[in-house]
């Protein structure tokens, strides 16, 4: 059971949990919240492989730091953009409920 | 070359039209130009046939046209009943409002019917057939009333059911056709020897057959042709059914003997001549009764065919052909007729109108010495003497019956108004339509060589075409006599088969918009996200084991 | 190794991206003119990449910075995409021009946000779409992907209502989930293989259970994002709340991209990991949204609705190209019929879906509802827009000379040279449900009404943009005279 496999595990834990909160959890904010256990789930594992990946005398492959760091600024962006409509959500009908309602009772824009 | 630029116009001059159809003004006049967009098939008809075909454009989706003699007969006694027709809905629909979309949907009728004729590769005919169905559609339309619209509903579903069917059978052709080539004539060549030879023919019979108006697909028919305008009711009869008529004879492997589906489509055929008669005495409408009648008629026509192709004698076609250009005719003279009788009150106009309809109604039961009898002493040879034969004998005389209960119902449709009189616009293109029914034939007959005068003045040719007509005419007299009532048949009988379908896929509806609503609901949808992943990998694994 | 033109290919993803970033500092008037100084440079772009690669014998390739895979990015075009790209140009182009009335900035107004915020969205679903197209690696496709969510999301609560808001909320969720499905799923490729190359990996993927896994996360994560049934929760009242001019983008061209990606990882990545039962899977799925689609399309008494369910049905049929492109005595997935057809059936419902929530917006902004019972009179009152809608629905029937009909003729064939005639059957039987309801919707409109129309003027333009795009989509099919097969399927995408 090298470190690798112990990171990947728990990764793996952090991926049901986060997916466990998207399911189950009613508010929008904390669906946000359960997203990016899942998505730092995804990113550990991520890194686990890095360091699985190697090369003989380097510490970790290259490579997947590089392609983890946009993936982190992607999730942040989608992070930000979520809890702004969410506001904007709150601010114009007063709930932040995503409960489904009929679509003909939909507003209609033009 | 010049000839085959001829070919071309049949479709560029209608589609002209149309396109110019555009401007509100030249659609509020349209009516006036009808007449003249079937001219050029007239002209080809004439002046093309054996032509070599036209291709319209490089590589293998090219539209193809061509015009063998069968399709000229066809084109040339089409074109002929959609100029006379568009002459009398001119005078017909005089001051109707909705006369440019008349006029539109007119166009594209005509336009898919009389390319139908002239289209040598599938793609061009299905474009076609499309066409040919939305335009159809709009005219049974036309007048918006409730039976208008259901006629026109089960019109297009109906149509576009047979023409999915005919597409898989186009596809099915195009794959065993050399080359997976697109033209019909190439195609239907290699078919008999194609894998799925069976499948294809099936499908394109149902298909074709659906449009010809066989039993059990015929029950949009009495619903539309009933429900139109008359010029429309007209045209839909004589010609639109005849488009179904040269599809089978295109894509049928007639040359190839096949006994089995040759007798199969022939007995499709008989039942359907006698079923037509049967439930068209039934009716009351006299348009209904004709409605009824074609279907009788496009039944003969198709066991002939079928008789044919079971000894694998091509010659049939011409012989239905002949049969089918004379019925074209006839049957665009009595669709008018109602139209005159409907606004005739008058006795001495109203007996010579009954008296010619009569003739020439006749004349599709065999009357000796009309067109009738020319077309039924051509079709003799291919239905043989056996049990096809015999029926064909019987259905003569089925068709006489029907005949004489349309005339009487055409009588009691006369104008109740006394003083009543049918513009002249509408009594000339009648009388050149009557005229050309008696002459047309005879011209026909005595142009393409083997056929005198001599033979058919013939005691025993006579005394044939006169026996199941007798047989017709008692028939008649013994049901007025009897006072026997008929079973009252509603209008597309068995129409009641697909309401009820019809009734239980809309039911399930509603159930669907439910389910919809339960799969808005955040954890399903995110479950069913993760089933979907489980599906995928259970998939993936299974399929390699 | 770049192909000489390759340049062209960075250029089509960089100027609409460059375009939205000085519309951004520029404000909202400047924001418009700049997108339409962008469109027409972006269909030459998008020429010019179809004039190099018919010049030349593969795909056009540009690596960035000159670095090769698995290190650098390569960036990849072949025939579906240059087909993709030249598709989205133009329908993009016309979706423009339509905008001018709802999202236009005459002078002497006051430029509004939505305004603004229109003409960025439209050219950053652009760019995005246009990486999507041409990127070679899978990391790429996922920037690409999340690009176009963040572009889309804002177009669906442009008109700022509460239930526009909560539609967008949720439809951002699911993208997300899905999104981080594939992230998965691709983090699992580079750790089994090492690549993230497209080319690279179709060479070294085996048949496996870690290949399988990653597949299916894949695969399941782009389906949420496409809504296919029974992922489609969030498409009908995003699509249907948003502006027409937006909604148009989002069911027209959005859709497709997460599309596309499906196709490049079952193609070209890896073909040998698909099974028969995988694809027909897919294809099932296709076949429940067609006949669910078209159902509840049926039951709508809103146009807008009726035309997003319509959508939901018609992603049915971009999947049903999956199983009839399985050679099962290959046992692997291969480009042809199948293939071409799919990229047709794209193209041609981009743009005749466009025509109609086009179509569906002139409608509302001249009558001021769009419930369809309440239409008789509109014919006459708006003869070139119902047209128009009917040309659409005609192209998603599949008459010919539409490309619907070409695709349908091509999916057939390939259904009936497979053996898998049930395929065939279920595209016919969509057929039948899709002219049922655009039947409805034309005599409704085709009726007389009872008491004289109040029409509100649609301008002569917008009618003229939803017609030229009903027109395209109606005459797709006349490419087949050319034989442009070759542009569909032609030559293959791997191999730089």
């Amino acid at each position: 059971m090298t470190v690798e496999t112990l990171i990947a595990l728990a990764a793996c834990a952090l991926v049901g949990i986060g997916l466990y909160g998207l399911i189950v959890q009613p508010h929008p904010l904390r669906k946000v919240v359960a997203f990016n256990v899942m998505g730092s789930g995804v990113f550990v594992i991520f890194g686990a492989l890095a360091r699985r990946g190697a090369a003989a005398g380097m510490l970790a492959d290259p490579v997947p730091q590089a392609l983890l760091i946009t993936a982190i600024v992607v999730a942040f962006a989608a992070t930000a953009m979520t809890v702004a409509l969410l506001l904007r959500l709150i601010e114009s009908t007063g709930s932040a409920s995503l409960a489904a309602e009929p679509p003909s009772a939909d507003g209609e824009a033009r | 070359m010049e000839r085959s630029m001829l070919l071309a116009a049949v479709l560029a001059l209608p589609l002209a039209m149309l396109a110019a159809c555009l401007w509100a003004p030249v659609r509020a006049r349209i009516l006036t130009l009808l007449p003249i967009a079937p001219l050029p098939g007239i002209a080809a008809a004439l002046l093309c046939v054996g032509v070599p075909p036209l291709r319209l454009a490089p590589g293998a989706w090219a539209p193809v046209l061509m015009l063998d003699l069968v399709g000229a007969i066809l084109l040339g006694t089409a074109a002929l009943l959609w100029a006379l027709a568009a002459l009398y809905a001119r005078c017909y629909l005089r001051g109707d409002g909705d006369a440019g979309r008349f006029g539109v949907c007119w166009l594209m009728t005509l336009t898919g019917c009389l390319g139908a004729f002239v289209a040598a590769d599938m793609v061009t005919l299905y474009l076609l057939l499309g066409l040919l169905t939305l335009g159809a559609c709009g005219l049974v339309i036309h007048d918006q009333t409730p039976p208008a619209w259901r006629g026109g509903g089960m019109y297009l579903a109906m149509a576009l059911f047979g023409e999915s069917c005919a597409l898989i059978g186009f596809v099915l052709l195009a794959a065993a056709s050399p080359d997976d080539g697109l033209l019909i004539r190439d195609a239907v060549r290699a078919l008999p020897e194609s894998p799925t030879r069976d499948l294809t023919l099936a499908l394109l019979i149902v298909g074709l057959g659906l449009k010809a108006g066989l039993v059990p697909l015929h029950m949009w028919m009495p619903l539309a042709h009933a429900a139109a305008p008359v010029p429309a009711s007209a045209v839909l009869s004589g010609a639109v059914v005849k488009v179904g008529i040269i599809g089978l004879m295109r894509f049928l492997p007639l040359h190839s003997a096949m006994p089995d589906w040759g007798q199969a489509l022939a007995a499709v055929g008989l039942f359907t001549a006698l079923y037509g008669v049967a439930v068209g005495i039934t009716q009351s409408h006299p348009k209904a009764v004709l409605a009824y009648s074609s279907v009788s008629q496009m039944g003969v026509i198709v066991a002939v065919l079928g008789m044919g192709w079971s000894v694998g004698d091509a010659s049939a076609a011409l012989s239905a052909a002949f049969y089918a250009s004379h019925h074209v005719l006839v049957k665009g003279t009595l669709f008018l007729a109602v139209g005159l009788a409907a606004a005739t009150a008058a006795p001495r106009l109203l007996w010579p109108l009954l008296a010619v309809a009569a003739v020439l109604g006749l004349g599709l039961g065999g009357l000796p010495l009309t067109g009738g009898a020319l077309a039924k002493y051509a079709v003799k040879g291919p239905l043989g003497d056996g049990l096809a034969g015999t029926l064909g004998k019987v259905s003569a005389a089925g068709t006489t019956l029907l005949v004489l209960h349309f005339v009487h119902r055409l009588r009691s449709f006369a104008s109740q108004r006394p003083g009543d009189a049918a513009p002249v616009g509408l009594w000339w293109p009648w009388c050149l339509l009557a005229l050309a029914s008696l002459i047309v034939p005879w011209a026909l007959y005595l142009s393409v060589p083997g056929g005198t005068v001599g033979d058919m003045l013939a005691p025993a040719v006579l005394w044939a075409a006169l026996l199941p007509m007798l047989a017709g005419v008692a028939a008649a007299l013994a049901l007025q006599l009897s006072g026997a009532r008929l079973p009252l048949v509603p209008e597309g009988d068995l129409v009641r088969m697909i309401d009820a379908a019809v009734r239980r896929c809309i039911a399930a509806g509603p159930a669907m918009v439910r389910a919809d609503a339960l799969l808005l609901h955040w954890p399903v949808a995110l479950l069913l996200l993760l089933a979907t992943v489980l599906g995928f990998g259970m998939m993936l694994f299974g399929g390699h084991r | 190794m770049s192909t000489e033109g390759g340049l062209l290919l960075a250029a089509a993803v960089l100027l609409p991206f460059t375009g939205m970033l000085f519309g951004m500092l520029a404000g909202g008037r400047q924001a418009q003119r700049i997108a339409f100084i962008v469109m027409p440079l972006g269909l030459v772009v998008a020429v010019g990449i179809a004039g190099t690669w018919l010049d030349g014998s593969g795909p056009v390739v540009y690596l960035l910075g000159g670095w090769a895979p698995p290190l650098g990015i390569a960036l990849r075009a072949d025939g579906p995409a240059v087909a993709m790209l030249l598709a989205v140009a133009g329908v993009v182009t016309g979706i423009g021009v339509f905008a001018l009335a709802d999202f236009g900035t005459p002078k002497g107004s006051a430029e509004s946000r939505a305004a603004y915020s229109y003409w960025l969205l439209l050219l950053a679903v652009w760019g995005s779409l246009n990486l999507v197209f041409v990127s070679g690696d899978l990391f790429t496709l996922y920037v690409a992907l999340e690009l176009l969510t963040f572009a889309a999301v804002p177009l669906v609560c442009l008109g700022g209502s509460g239930a526009t808001l909560r539609a967008a909320l949720r439809y951002l969720l699911f993208a997300l989930a899905g999104s981080l499905l594939y992230l998965l799923g691709a983090v699992l490729v580079f750790g089994a293989y090492g690549t993230l190359d497209i080319a690279q990996l179709a060479q070294r993927v085996q048949p496996e259970a870690a290949s399988w896994t990653m597949l299916a996360l894949m695969t399941a994560g782009l389906l949420a994002k496409t809504a296919l049934f029974p992922l489609h929760i969030w498409l009908p009242p995003a699509h249907a709340g948003a502006p027409a001019a937006a909604s148009a983008l989002l069911s027209g061209l959005v859709i497709k991209g997460s599309w596309f990606l499906v196709v490049r990882l079952w193609f070209d990545a890896m073909p040998s990991v698909v099974t028969m039962p995988a694809a027909q899977l897919l294809g099932a799925l296709g076949a429940g949204a067609i006949i669910f689609g078209n159902a509840v399309a049926l039951r709508q008494a809103r146009l807008k609705l009726l035309v997003a369910y319509s959508t939901v049905a018609q992603i049915g049929y971009l999947f049903l190209m999956f199983p009839l492109a399985f050679d099962a005595a290959a046992g692997r997935i291969a480009g042809g019929l199948a293939l071409s057809g799919g990229i047709m059936q794209a193209i041609s419902h981009a743009t005749a879906k466009s025509a109609m929530f086009m179509a569906a917006g002139s409608i509302y902004s001249a009558l001021g509802h769009d419930r369809v019972a309440d239409f008789a009179g509109l014919a006459r009152a708006l003869p070139l827009t119902v047209f128009a809608f009917g040309l659409g629905g005609i192209s998603l029937v599949g008459l010919p000379p539409a490309g619907g009909f070409l695709a349908k003729w091509w999916l057939l064939s390939a259904a009936v040279t497979s053996g898998q005639w049930w395929w065939a059957l279920v595209l016919l039987a969509g057929g039948l449900l899709t002219a049922a309801y655009v039947f409805v919707v034309i005599t409704r409109a085709l009726r007389a009404p009872v008491a004289p129309l109040l029409v509100a003027p649609v301008a002569r333009y917008r009618e003229l943009a939803t017609l030229g795009l009903a027109l395209a989509s109606v005459l797709l099919g006349l490419l087949a005279l050319f034989d442009l097969r070759g542009l569909l399927v032609g030559r293959p995408s791997v191999g730089a």
